[in-house]
């Protein structure tokens, strides 16, 4: 797994650790997780499971500026040949740490930078369940188009449901999103 | 029914609907002080775009008139007019025309 830490005016995305194996097992299976893959079930299978992490991906811990850890998130399937990447596993597992503070937001921001900054890639891409309205609307202010949908591609909560695909382009991030989410964070900074 | 109410009555059904998203013991106290924005935010930057966006259909279909609260110029404010509900019935309320 790659070993970088990205640095933010409210968050830290430093990378995710064995020693997270607990806490992240335990974020997993709250109920703000539910649609996320089915993972771990044990803190033993988490470990493992961090500790296999290929280079290619990049997982971070989500930490507040004074250290305290509050969600995670992932950029997987770098693919330098064709220039796309898939943010994902982003999971507020500390929500009551996070009211008032755009961390959901530094972080994707964070995430995106390295996608079209540092790593030069020209599309990002992901999947989310159709039921699970939030994140498709947090995608949507993302800047993420959707470009088609999977059907019954999902088995969660005892049914099938689409996947909903969406995508984004280096351009339209640099064009629209990434200074959609600079006045976000500038007015929250405001707000300090 | 005054405008004025309609529009607090959307914002308290945006709010309604991600209490529905959250467990039970993490309800939020929907008012017109409810704090939305900021350090005193109930909510976290995740839910309040989802807020939003739902403000801005419910908002569209009950005036037929379209209304942007996730644009550069709603957070570009100083102050950010979605610090709580009621800044934010007052804002929506002016990009209707009030």
């Amino acid at each position: 797994m790659a070993n970088i830490t990205l640095e933010g005016e409210f968050v830290t995305l430093r990378p995710l650790a064995v020693d997270d194996a607990a806490l992240t097992l335990a974020w997993r299976q709250g109920g703000r997780a539910a649609y996320l893959n089915v993972g771990a079930q044990s803190v033993e299978q988490q470990a493992n499971w961090i500790a296999s992490r290929p280079p290619s991906e990049y997982n971070f811990i989500i930490e507040l500026k004074d250290g305290r850890p509050v969600g995670m998130v992932s950029l997987s399937g770098v693919d330098t040949t064709h220039r796309h990447a898939e943010p994902g596993r982003f999971l507020i597992g500390d929500a009551e740490a996070v009211q008032g503070v755009p961390a959901a937001v530094e972080a994707m921001k964070l995430i995106y930078d390295l996608a079209f900054g540092t790593l030069e890639l020209e599309r990002v891409h992901g999947s989310i369940p159709a039921d699970n309205t939030l994140m498709i609307k947090w995608q949507k202010f993302m800047g993420m188009t959707e470009e088609g949908r999977l059907r019954n591609h999902f088995f969660i909560n005892g049914k099938f449901q689409d996947a909903v695909w969406f995508g984004m382009l280096a351009e339209e991030y640099r064009a629209k999103v990434q200074p959609k989410m600079e006045v976000f964070i500038k007015a929250a900074r405001r707000q300090k | 029914m005054s405008r004025k109410d309609a529009v607090e009555g959307i914002i308290f059904q945006a709010l309604k609907t991600l209490n529905q998203e959250r467990g039970p013991d993490e309800q939020i106290d929907i008012g017109a002080d409810t704090a939305l924005f900021g350090p005193d935010a109930v909510l976290t930057s995740l839910e309040l775009v989802s807020v939003m966006v739902d403000i801005e259909t419910l908002a569209a279909d009950e005036f037929g008139q379209p209304i942007s609260l996730t644009d550069d110029e709603a957070m570009g404010r100083d102050p950010v007019p979605f610090l709580n509900v009621s800044t934010l019935r007052a804002y929506i309320l002016e990009l209707l025309g009030e």
